[in-house]
Parts: structure tokens; C-alpha cells; sequence
């Protein structure tokens, strides 16, 4: 056992458990942020990405142990019901949302990626930058739209 | 054994690091990104009684430029080479390699140095680092050793370090103006996917000519560890490389390259590709050296 300090969506938490436990399996039973999944398990779904210093990583291959003294932020920390993020919003506008499963991992990966660029992105640029996040249900289009649609309101934001 | 038994230490210098590596009783496991290592400790392969975690070794984290060479941290990430203007400009093969990398978490997460210490066949950067004539630096507490990447892997995830060994740096000399190189890779799916082959490719080119003075051409997924083409690289010199000239150099590497059948191809589909990547690589080098020197051949 071993005590780890980091910041989770802004909050300062100190945690003891194994530091061989992933941070997904941290977050989900030490913190009660349920909002990260798991799918797979190893890297290949993107449905457990958080952010991990501003990067999306995948949180099921980040162990407990490496993650001391740094800054997460999960799903819950993008948004809330009352106050949603652009990206959240676009997604329920554009029902880019069906089971659901995939979802936190796509809003983390989507909104680290509107972070990184200043231009309304074209489909393939989106494409490329949620590569690592899997949807079956979907069939991508609607989420390839609200990702653009997210874009136009930040950038007409940033704008006025 | 639970996975939950490992323990983990996090050692702040090399030193404190190597001297763990070399004094403590317990069985180690080098942990950089883990998108290796942690799926392997999930799959139950790895039952060691401690990580040793690299990632607050600040000192195995840089890209810097010394002289003629350029000199990369282990612990530098995929994407952090892929965003490096001087390895945009001095290592472009390397850069496609790392660009080709699992997606955006596995960029983020993962080192050049946990790709090098995976020592897989498939491994993307490996190829790149071959063409570039890569020296891999191992340190332990009594001393380092500079070995050649060629010389390096030794077998599928075997390598010639010591298990008190680290991979401290990876250098390589900076490319001329007219060096060029690229890296083809096909897989399964175009994020996420390993390597079914995979090639890298760098040419010195004699300017205002299509002639080749010399290249070296690696390919990745064909053979227990990453292989030189060496018959298809004595080709290249040969004369102009002509549109026949790289179909006959493709041609010969059908039959240099040694791919055996697995889950994710079979031996002669991976020929046929090894050939294929090899011909579309030749002729998108010679394309982007024909518009960058703005001379129609
Ligand atoms: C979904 C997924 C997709 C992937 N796609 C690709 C792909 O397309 N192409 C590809 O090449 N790879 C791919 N990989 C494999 C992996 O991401 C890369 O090999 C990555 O570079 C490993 O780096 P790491 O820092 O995560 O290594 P780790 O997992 O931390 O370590 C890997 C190995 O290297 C050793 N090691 C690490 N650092 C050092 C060091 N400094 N000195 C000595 N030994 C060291 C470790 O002990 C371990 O044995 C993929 C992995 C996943 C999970
Ligand atoms: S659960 Fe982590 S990538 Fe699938
Ligand atoms: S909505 Fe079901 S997996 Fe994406």
C-alpha cells in the first residue's frame, strides 16, 4: 500500500491503495468517479481516456503509482448537468450518444483536442485525433458532427 | 500472485535508479509509459515484485542537438518527437515512424524508449532507427556501452541489455540536405494497429539528379527482429532510380525479406506487402525530391 497524492478535476485527494492499481480502477472504486469505463482493458477502446497533465492517455494502463503529485481531469471535471462544456452540449444536440459506453472516453479525447487547435477542424483531421476511441453503436457520424459543431461554438466564442 | 502485490518505486535520478536496479533483493520490471508493460503485468505474463517507475527521472527526457548528432532521451514520448521541429527537420523517418504509433493516448503515453525495450519485430520506431544508423546507449552503475541498433535486438522481445542495464540515450547524425527518408507501415486498422509489415526507407540523393548515392532500407515484421535489406540498399546506387529501377529493387526485396505466419498475416501476403510498401515508399521519396527541388526529371 501506498499513499498517493494527485489533483483530480481541480481537487487536491489523497488516496492509499496498491500503486500497482490502474487509475481507472482508483478513480472508479477510491474516488466514486464513475463516469471512466472500461472496455478492454488494454489500450485498444479509448473509453477509460482521461486527461493527464492536458494529454488524453488511457487511464487503464496508467498505474496508481506513476500518477503522484500530477493533474487529472475525468469527464465529471469537463462539465456538469447544470453547467455543460460545449463538447457535452454538441454531443447531445447532434445525438452523437447511444448506449453511451464509449462517450466520457470520446468527450475527454474530443475536448483535449479542440484544446490543441485554433481552426474549425475538417472530418479527417477529427478522425485522426479520436483514432483511439472505438463507438459501436454510432457508426461515428453524428460524434464527427458534434465534434464540429463543439468547434464552431468555441471558436465563435473565442471570437466575441 | 495479485497484481495488486507489486510494489513501485519511483527513483528521482539514474543514479539512485541504477543503483536500486543493482543493490535491492527484489525482482524489478523497468516501467516507462506502460502501454507495454502494464498489459503484459494484466495478462499475467510478468509476476515481479516491484516496478522501478522512470517517469520522474527528468534527466532521461530530452531532444537536444550537439554537433553533428542528435541525441534522444528513453523517456521521451512519441508525441513529443512527432511535435519536435528539429527531428522534423533532421529525422523525418523517425518522426512517420512514431506519427504511425497506436493513437493519440499511446502517442502520449508512450517512449521511444519502452519501444526499443519492448523489442518487438513490429515495433515502428525500430525500422526508423536502423535506416538512421541509431546508437543505443546503455548505462549501468559500473559504466555504459554504445551499441549499434542493428546490433541491439537479438530475438522477439530479446535484446543484448543487461538486466542492471537502462537505455540512457539514443543518438544518431543529423541528415543532409540531400538525405531523405519515410516510413510505410500496413496494418489492420489505421489507429491502434501493430505493424503486419512495416519499412523504413532513407536515400542520399546527388542533387538535380534522380541518382542515388546510397540508402538504407529496414523493414519491420518480416523476421524474429527488424532486417536490413541489404540486396535491395546495393541496388539502389546502381543508376537513376526510374520508375523500373524501383520496381526491380521491390522485386528483390520479395524474396530478401523472411516473414513467417501468424495470427495477423500469412508469410506470403506479408511478401507481397513487404515488396508493395517498398515500391510506394521508393516512389514517394523520389516524388517529394523531385518537388522539393522544383525540378521536373
Ligand atoms: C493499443 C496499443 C497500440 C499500440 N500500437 C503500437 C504501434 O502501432 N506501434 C508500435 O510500435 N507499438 C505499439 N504499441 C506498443 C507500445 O505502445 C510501444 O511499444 C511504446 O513505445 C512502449 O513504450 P512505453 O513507454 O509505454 O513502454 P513500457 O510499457 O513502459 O515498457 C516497455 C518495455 O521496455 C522496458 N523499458 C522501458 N524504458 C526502458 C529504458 N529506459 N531502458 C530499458 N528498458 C526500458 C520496460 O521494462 C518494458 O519491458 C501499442 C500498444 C497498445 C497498448
Ligand atoms: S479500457 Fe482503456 S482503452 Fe479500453
Ligand atoms: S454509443 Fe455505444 S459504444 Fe458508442
Amino acid at each position: 500500500m501506498k499513499t498517493i497524492d494527485f489533483f483530480i478535476n481541480g481537487t487536491e485527494i489523497s488516496i492509499t491503495c496498491s500503486p500497482s492499481k490502474t487509475l481507472l480502477d482508483v478513480l472508479r472504486e477510491d474516488a466514486g468517479l464513475t463516469g471512466s469505463k472500461e472496455c478492454c482493458g488494454k489500450g485498444e477502446c479509448g473509453s477509460c481516456t482521461v486527461s493527464l497533465n492536458g494529454l488524453p492517455v488511457c487511464s487503464c494502463l496508467l498505474l496508481a503509482g506513476q500518477v503522484h503529485g500530477q493533474n487529472i481531469v475525468t469527464v465529471e471535471g469537463i462539465g456538469t448537468p447544470e453547467n455543460m462544456d460545449p463538447i457535452q452540449q454538441a454531443f447531445i444536440d447532434e445525438g452523437a450518444t447511444q448506449c453511451g459506453y464509449c462517450t466520457p472516453g470520446l468527450i475527454v479525447s474530443a475536448r483535449s483536442y479542440l484544446n490543441s487547435i485554433g481552426h474549425l477542424p475538417g472530418l479527417d483531421e477529427i478522425k485522426q485525433a479520436l483514432g483511439g476511441n472505438l463507438c459501436r453503436c454510432t457508426g461515428y457520424t453524428k460524434i464527427l458532427k458534434a465534434v464540429q459543431t463543439a468547434a464552431q461554438r468555441l471558436l465563435t466564442f473565442r471570437e466575441l | 500472485m495479485y497484481v495488486s502485490d507489486i510494489d513501485m518505486l519511483s527513483p528521482r535520478s539514474l543514479q539512485e535508479c541504477l543503483y536500486l536496479l543493482e543493490n535491492e533483493k527484489a525482482s524489478f520490471r523497468l516501467l516507462a509509459g506502460g502501454t507495454d508493460a502494464v498489459v503484459r503485468m494484466k495478462e499475467g505474463k510478468w509476476q515481479h515484485d516491484c516496478w522501478l517507475n522512470l517517469k520522474n527521472i527528468d534527466e532521461l527526457k530530452f531532444i537536444a542537438i550537439e554537433k553533428d548528432e542528435i541525441h534522444i532521451g528513453p523517456l521521451t514520448t512519441h508525441q513529443e518527437i512527432i511535435s519536435s521541429p528539429l527531428l522534423r527537420d533532421h529525422a523525418d523517418v523517425l518522426v512517420q515512424a512514431c506519427r504511425e504509433v497506436g493513437a493519440a493516448q499511446m502517442q502520449n503515453m508512450g517512449t521511444i524508449g519502452g519501444n526499443i525495450g519492448t523489442a518487438s519485430p513490429a515495433g515502428d520506431t525500430i525500422p526508423a532507427l536502423f535506416v538512421l544508423g541509431a546508437i543505443i546507449e546503455l548505462t549501468s552503475l559500473t559504466g555504459k556501452r554504445h551499441i549499434c541498433a542493428e546490433d541491439f535486438f537479438i530475438g522477439p522481445g530479446k535484446t543484448v541489455a543487461f538486466p542492471n542495464e537502462i537505455i540512457t540515450k539514443i543518438s544518431f547524425k543529423i541528415r543532409g540536405k540531400h538525405d531523405l527518408g519515410i516510413f510505410q507501415k500496413l496494418g489492420p486498422r489505421k489507429a491502434q494497429s501493430i505493424s503486419i509489415v512495416n519499412v523504413a526507407i532513407s536515400l542520399s540523393m546527388k542533387e538535380g539528379t534522380r541518382e542515388c548515392t546510397g540508402g538504407r532500407i529496414a523493414f519491420g515484421s518480416v523476421g524474429p527482429v527488424v532486417l536490413r535489406a541489404k540486396k535491395c540498399e546495393a541496388m539502389l546506387a546502381l543508376g537513376e532510380l526510374s520508375p523500373d529501377m524501383i520496381a526491380n529493387i521491390s522485386r528483390v526485396a520479395w524474396k530478401e525479406v523472411m516473414p513467417i505466419s501468424d495470427i495477423r498475416a500469412s508469410a506470403s501476403y506479408r511478401r507481397d506487402m513487404a515488396s508493395a510498401l517498398l515500391e510506394r515508399g521508393l516512389y514517394r521519396l523520389m516524388k517529394r525530391w523531385a518537388d522539393d527541388e522544383r525540378k521536373p526529371f
